[in-house]
């Protein structure tokens, strides 16, 4: 089977080389949009020619770093064909009496447009950059404003109750905001149950694989007529898509923190929260737990790829039939990354808990919360559904129906045999 | 008297169709049996019973004393068995084709190595050996089964269609090896066959087959002469009520 190029190739080397690809080419298309970021040009059509006009011009073109062009033009029309034309990313227009609205205490006002050039990232990008630096400018004013009012204590005008986010985690107070708090705990729960789906569709395909292709390369007659228990054959199977499963899945986990990884050059700085110094560091009982759980699961998968390949004439076949089969298996995994088991409805509940996959998830996220005991009962059930599939499979290995049960996709063939 | 192969009524239905219909013949020990018939015939599906891959409908099948039903795992140590389609691992290289089949069929004494030199010999490939399987023609293929099925000195050989699908040349080696392999080692050889000719050359007896049912049986020579016929396939048709 490892000899396959097809396992080299399409479980091994491609998502070493694929999410690093596609990262590769995220993180120089970013690069490309924070350049042009720093080199953003943005017209200014200025009817006012006020004192606050003037240094909010200033506060761009020094604080916010932009190069500011300035548009000569007599109406909203003539302004949008001539920033269409040049390379600025948007056009500020400050219409006349702006400054002195201000300055006597009126509001005043400014259009900002963004210059549509097709879907490209820069453009979006470029508006926001010089909405945000208008919204620093305002705070700025308003600041200064309140100060004339209330010299004394303008950040309580501005904000009179100020909140201290704080957690509650495992019956103990912590300082950390449950914004910041999910948001990680989130990252790894979402992290998580992804890899396990890609170790589960990669092992199912490979030991789905090595049955059919016994089928379709003629080999499997003679493997059956060894002097070999049934049995054996049957564990060799699993074993071998095990370890190759295993080693696609730490290749594509490599090639997906490498592409994770290219996303954090463009994203903004994540809070550093020590998740061990707040009680939330999962124990080894809980690695050992999820360890277990996913092996059982894994194998479990395995057992229904064998079952169900026994079905198909060839590889192709096999592919067919599995893609039936991957929905309820990896359903829990998706329903768990975004909903509590617990406020399910009890029907929906109950198909959960009989779908081996719920288990692992749910052990994944026990290494935060500490309770083990479901997990547990986890593991014992798919250990027992296991060992039923597992039956299942070696009755059908141990029968001529390994050679005779077939089910045909698309056109109706005629059994037939060959005597 | 302990037969290499002794088969008794086997009866094989598929559905609604018979593909066995009380089939009844004994192969001694040592003798190059050659079971022939048309197309459809029931020669596959009895040899995939004797060879413990399908299960008999009714009757028995005992290979040296052995029951296939009861004992298929003893049946495949005396046995080796070469699928009429055969394919082999096409990623490995003929060497490794048969250093793991040997290994999957060899007991923990056997030499192993020994073996492997052995059917490397048995194959006559060379240092096609060293090449990747699906370099392979169909001929170079089929000598490489069959140093697969003999590797292991089974005591009863069961070949289907040994030479279907190859020239001449090819189909001349085989043959050698078998008749060859079978003198030098006393292996009992129960070979499937369209090729009535071949079997006339290769076997020491021979069971005509049609629909599932043993119709005639004998030495090449007893049965041209019980018959009046000149080959094997004169026989055939009279027998098979063609003539």
């Amino acid at each position: 089977m490892s000899r396959d190029p097809r396992i080299l190739l399409g479980m091994i080397l491609a998502p070493l080389i694929i999410f690093p690809l596609m990262g590769l080419m995220f993180s120089a298309s970013t690069e490309a949009v924070q350049q042009s970021v720093k080199t953003m040009s943005v017209g200014i059509a200025d009817f006012d020619h006020g004192s606050v006009a003037k240094n909010l011009t200033n506060f761009l073109q020094f604080y916010g770093n932009l190069s500011l062009q300035s548009i000569t033009a007599t109406n909203t029309k003539e302004i949008a064909a001539l920033a269409q034309d040049s390379n600025v990313s948007a056009v500020i227009v400050i219409p006349e009496g702006f400054s002195k609205n201000i300055t006597e205490n009126l509001r005043g006002e400014l259009q900002v447009y963004g210059i549509f050039r097709g879907g490209g990232m820069a453009g979006s990008v470029g508006f926001s950059v010089v909405q945000g630096l208008i919204d620093a400018f305002t705070e700025n004013l308003t600041f200064q404003t309140v100060q004339q009012g209330f010299p004394e204590n303008p950040e309580f005008v501005l904000s009179p109750i100020n909140v201290a986010q704080g957690s509650v985690v495992q019956s103990n107070p912590v300082d950390v905001p449950p914004d910041a708090l999910f948001s990680i705990v989130q990252s790894q729960l979402i992290g998580f149950p992804l890899a396990i789906f890609m170790l589960v569709i990669l092992a199912m395909q490979l030991a789905a694989t090595s049955v059919a292709a016994e089928k379709e390369e003629k080999t499997l007659e003679t493997l059956m007529s060894l002097p070999l228990n049934r049995f054996t054959v049957l564990v060799g199977k699993l074993i071998g898509s095990t370890i190759i499963a295993a080693i696609g899945a730490v290749a594509t986990i490599l090639g997906v923190i490498y592409y994770m990884g290219s996303f954090t050059i463009a994203g903004p700085a994540q809070p550093s929260i020590d998740l061990a110094a707040i009680g939330l560091t999962p124990s080894a009982l809980g690695y050992l737990i999820l360890g277990i759980s996913v092996f059982v699961s894994l194998l479990c998968a395995l057992a229904v790829a064998i079952v169900v390949s026994v079905f198909a004439d060839d590889v192709r076949g096999a592919q067919s039939l599995l893609g039936f089969v991957y929905t309820p298996l990896v359903l829990p995994i998706f329903v768990l990354m975004f909903a509590d088991i617990n406020t399910l409805p009890l029907g929906l509940r109950i198909v959960m808990f009989a779908l081996p996959f719920t288990h692992p998830v749910l052990a994944s996220q026990a290494l935060m919360t500490g309770d083990y005991l479901l997990p547990a009962l986890g593991i014992i059930y798919v250990v027992a559904l296991t060992l039923v599939i597992m039956y299942l499979a070696s009755r059908i290995f141990a029968t001529e129906k390994i050679l005779t049960m077939r089910i045909s996709l698309g056109r109706k063939k005629a059994k037939t045999e060959n005597a | 008297m302990t037969y290499a192969l002794e088969v008794k009524d086997l009866v094989k239905v598929f559905g609604n169709i018979k593909a066995l219909d009380k089939l009844t013949l004994r192969v001694a020990e040592g003798e190059i049996y050659g079971l022939i018939g048309p197309n459809g015939a029931g020669k596959t599906t009895s040899l995939r019973v004797f060879s413990t891959l399908i299960l008999p409908t009714s009757g028995s099948v005992l290979v040296f004393d052995h029951d296939v039903v009861r004992e298929p795992v003893e049946v495949r140590r005396l046995i080796s068995y070469l699928p009429g389609e055969a394919g082999a691992y096409k990623n490995l290289s003929g060497l490794e084709y048969l250093q793991f089949m040997g290994y999957l069929s060899s007991e923990k004494e056997d030499n192993l190595a020994h073996i492997v030199e052995e059917a490397a010999k048995i194959s006559g490939l060379g240092e096609r050996l060293k090449d990747r399987v699906k370099t392979y023609s169909t001929g170079m293929k089929r000598r490489l089964l069959l140093a697969r099925t003999l590797m292991n000195k089974p005591k009863l050989a069961v070949l289907d269609e040994p030479t279907s699908g190859l020239d001449v040349l090819h189909a001349y080696h085989v043959r050698g090896i078998i008749k060859q392999y079978a003198e030098e080692r006393g292996v009992t050889v129960l070979l499937s066959s369209h090729n009535m000719l071949e079997v006339e050359h290769l076997c020491d007896r021979v069971g005509l087959i049609n629909k599932g049912r043993l119709v005639a049986e004998g030495t090449p020579a007893e049965l041209k002469t019980e018959h009046k016929a000149a080959d094997l396939e004169e026989v055939f048709a009279e027998v098979a009520g063609l003539a």
